[in-house]
């Protein structure tokens, strides 16, 4: 008989180890499942394959699990399918296609999980209203939480920040859902923005949005702060083929204030409220094949805003518009077969501030430091410190009317990491010029005109700020970290450039 | 590696500096700052760049133009500040005054609060000339506004008597309270006074004005709530009608307070307030504080003196 100390031992010896039959066992069921499930796809495949051109007639559409949606709200989404509302028979292969793209309608609502299952079922034949070629279908969804919170930290362009955020969705049960957000960073001191936004006839492209937004944000290189107090009103659709319009109205009361203490004149005089009453309109056309690091595609940006003309009143008055395209081409290396991972990216920016009378007047109004444009960075011009270019008094970038700016871009894979890393490495040149509208010295609309032609002729006066140099890229899923050394080679008088290295972080370069 | 001065050195005390060597620690402090600075060869790079600098670019159109003589920032309403018309603060038209009084020749720009380094008007920004230092192109608040007088050649005599202080406070006080609440707090006025004044040059929006016309009502009430619990409208006109009576006895039959030859910063002082409450053209509604200063003849003589001195007449 063995030691009852030993056989103890061996006990929990015995536990310890792991019985290799045991795993053996647990891999085969593994596979047998595996292998079942795959056989099961396969023949569902062969079945719809071979009966695609079955007719059928869609008698009911079940959603299961949407408790909290309005029946309206899916009718809209569903009624289309039923055979009763549609002229022309199905086939089995359609009837799958229309049920696929409805549940797809569903998932981008966002308010339910992104696991949509859908069944197909034949109606029992004992029931007198039904037909043959009847098919039931069922959509099982699983509807998300109404209420989250979340708090986290926000990297945009050349900003960062720690946010808290509060989402009510399907507040009426038509998937409409309030955002409420309120942050605080390097730049935008604090802000608290308020969003509601509906979909319009249960179509997840289309949404109408009304957002409600206050704002205390620091701008170093003007010498002031501006804070804002405002609110807006905003469609947005997107057409088939993935452009994507925006057309709002927004009201917003502007402050500069909290003035440094050697802010400059133009600052000083353009410092306390003004309200900006404008309707916008965004057209973008994203055809790139990756957001940061693109090697083929263009994207396609215009940006028009009409502020206080007519009876838009307000305290400013212009016609704004601005126009960004950017292009990618892979270039093929001659020694390497296929994608090299070198790549050629170009980009393009333009815009002009076109002053307007207020309201139903007669003289129009220069324009303001709120409204200017500003131009260089590490987002923007690299080379340039942040507004280094453009008009400036004294320390402060006052801003400018007219701008166009262009980069081109080599992105080459490091040669021992390869090219399906997200790091590249970055020979860039870019320039660009800002001017503000020249003062002609007389009054009436045609001087507006004449001002702004004659702003645009000077655009091309001598070369534009150019600046060149080298860096690394890295694409992150969040944001594309840039690290560059730069020189400044062609500069205007007071304008800043930046020596040596920049660091950026941003979701849109030039 | 050892610096070339320890050898050197040798068993000298480190600690103690001899002539023209370093301490160690200032030494090791030189060493740190070099691995930081730009080595030499990029250093020569940076030289060369930029390749090209063209001049500079052209200011907007609503940038100031430059000007060769002090700006004086101050809240005016219309064509005031262009004509050199007394303000309608009184912070600001005391300053103005003493400017004039001074001999300090300068250009008035209306203005808000928003553009002072301070927070309130007014403030001066000198006139820049080339060979100004950064130091000497900074705005001036009006605190400082004795001393940037007496620096430029302004002429500035002061008597510092304990009575002097005593009365400043019954202006800055007794009277201001008095001011505050007949601008401010009294609806009649602040619609007919204060609002084209002050709110309506801000925005042209309904909303912003009303938002701001609340805003100044409630810093009025706040500013007076810091001396009293309760603001009694009886008190503080009465308050106000005895600070005056005692300024018209300290007057008496001279021309200028305190016995001067010629006027000097008490006097800018009470005309501040003596003008702003006798200028009819305001559109002053509720006129109670108006009265009790126009009773005293002499303090009404005094502000027409000053009138006709420095702004031309009525």
């Amino acid at each position: 008989m063995a030691n009852p100390a030993d056989s103890g031992d061996d006990l929990f010896e015995s536990l310890r180890k792991q019985d290799p039959k045991a795993e053996e066992k647990a891999k085969l069921v593994a596979e047998r499942e595996a292998a079942q499930n795959a056989k099961a796809q396969q023949r569902l495949m062969e079945l719809i394959g071979s009966n695609s051109s079955l007719p059928v007639t869609v008698s009911s559409i079940r959603v299961i699990g949407v408790n909290h949606t309005r029946r309206a709200f899916l009718d809209r989404i569903f009624d289309p399918l039923l055979s009763a509302n549609r002229d022309a028979p199905y086939t089995l292969g359609e009837a799958l296609q229309e049920v696929g793209s409805a549940a797809d309608k569903l998932r981008r609502f966002e308010i339910f999980h992104p696991s949509l299952h859908t069944f197909v079922d034949r109606p029992s034949p004992t029931d007198p209203s039904s037909t043959p070629t009847d098919i039931d279908i069922y959509l099982k969804a699983e509807e998300r939480s109404r209420i989250s919170l979340k708090t986290g930290t926000d990297l945009g362009n050349v900003e960062g920040s720690a946010y808290g955020n509060l989402t009510w969705r399907n507040i009426f049960g038509g998937a409409e859902s309030l955002n409420l957000n309120a942050s605080a960073g390097t730049r935008t001191r604090s802000a608290y923005q308020a969003t509601f936004e509906t979909p319009v006839l249960s179509d997840p492209e289309k949404r109408i949005t009304v957002d409600a937004l206050q704002s205390s944000t620091s701008k170093p290189w003007c010498s002031h702060d501006e804070a804002l107090k405002g609110m807006g009103l905003k469609y947005s659709w997107a057409t088939e083929s993935g452009t994507r319009h925006q057309v709002g109205y927004t009201g917003v009361w502007r402050q500069v204030t909290g003035l440094a203490a050697n802010a400059s004149p133009t600052v000083r005089h353009d410092a306390g409220d003004s309200v900006k009453s404008s309707i916008s309109h965004t057209w973008l056309s994203d055809q790139r094949n990756h957001p940061f690091l693109p090697n083929k595609g263009y994207l396609l940006k215009t940006v028009s805003e009409i502020a206080g003309w007519g009876p838009l009143q307000g305290d400013v008055a212009f016609w704004k518009s601005e126009f960004e395209t950017s292009g990618a081409i892979a270039v093929p290396v001659p020694g390497i077969q296929g994608d090299s991972g070198v790549s050629l990216t170009g980009g393009f920016r333009t815009g002009m501030l076109y002053p307007l009378p207020v309201g139903f007047s007669s003289t129009s109004q220069p324009s303001r430091i709120n409204d200017r444009f500003q131009l260089g960075g590490p987002t923007d011009v690299r080379g340039f410190k942040i507004s280094g270019l453009g008009p400036r008094d004294g320390p402060d970038a006052v801003g400018g009317d007219i701008y166009a700016a262009g980069s081109a871009n080599l992105l080459v894979p490091f040669p021992r990491v390869g090219k399906d890393s997200p790091l590249r490495m970055q020979f860039f040149a870019n320039a660009g010029r800002l001017l503000a509208l020249r003062d002609l010295g007389e009054q009436g609309s045609k001087s507006t005109q004449k001002s702004v032609y004659s702003t645009v002729a000077q655009l091309a006066d001598g070369a534009p700020s150019l600046a060149a140099g080298v860096g690394v890229v890295y694409a992150h899923p969040v944001a594309r970290f840039e690290m560059n050394f730069s020189l400044p080679l062609i500069l205007r008088r007071g304008e800043e450039g930046r020596k040596g290295l920049q660091f950026g972080v941003g979701i849109n370069f030039l | 590696m050892p610096p070339k001065q320890t050898t050197e050195k040798g068993h000298s005390d480190e600690k103690v500096p001899s002539d023209g060597t370093q301490t160690s620690f200032a030494r090791q402090k030189g060493k740190v700052r070099e691995i930081f600075s730009i080595p030499a060869p990029i250093k020569k790079l940076f030289d060369l760049v930029p390749v090209v600098v063209y001049p500079a670019n052209p200011l907007p159109q609503r940038a100031p133009k430059s000007a060769r003589i002090p700006s004086l920032y101050v809240f005016s309403k219309g064509q005031d500040a262009a004509a050199g018309r007394p303000s309608v603060n009184p912070s600001c038209l005391k300053w103005q005054t003493f400017l004039n009084i001074a001999g300090i020749d300068h250009r008035l720009v209306s203005s808000n609060n928003h553009a002072s380094p301070t927070g309130a008007l007014p403030f001066l920004l000198p006139a820049i000339h080339n060979s100004d230092s950064l130091q000497e192109t900074l705005p001036v608040p009006s605190n400082k506004f004795v001393k940037y007088a007496t620096e430029h050649g302004g002429i500035v005599e002061e008597s510092a008597s304990m009575r002097y202080s005593a009365y400043q406070s019954l202006l800055d006080h007794r009277i201001r309270n008095a001011w505050l609440f007949t601008l401010y707090l009294e609806p009649l006025n602040f619609s007919a006074v204060a609002y084209p004044l002050y709110v309506a040059s801000t925005s042209s929006n309904p909303i912003v004005r009303a938002s701001i016309s609340h805003q100044l009502r409630n810093a009025a009430e706040a500013q007076l709530l810091k001396h009293t619990p309760v603001i009694d409208t009886d008190d503080l006109y009465s308050e106000a009608d005895k600070a005056f009576e005692a300024l018209s006895i300290l007057l008496g039959e001279d021309s200028w307070f305190f016995g001067n030859g010629k006027p000097a910063l008490f006097d800018a002082s009470v005309f501040a307030y003596t003008q702003l409450l006798l200028d009819d053209d305001l559109g002053w509604k509720e006129k109670k504080l108006c009265r009790a200063l126009r009773v005293r003849d002499n303090l009404v003589q005094h502000r027409e003196r000053l009138l006709v001195r420095y702004y031309g007449g009525s």
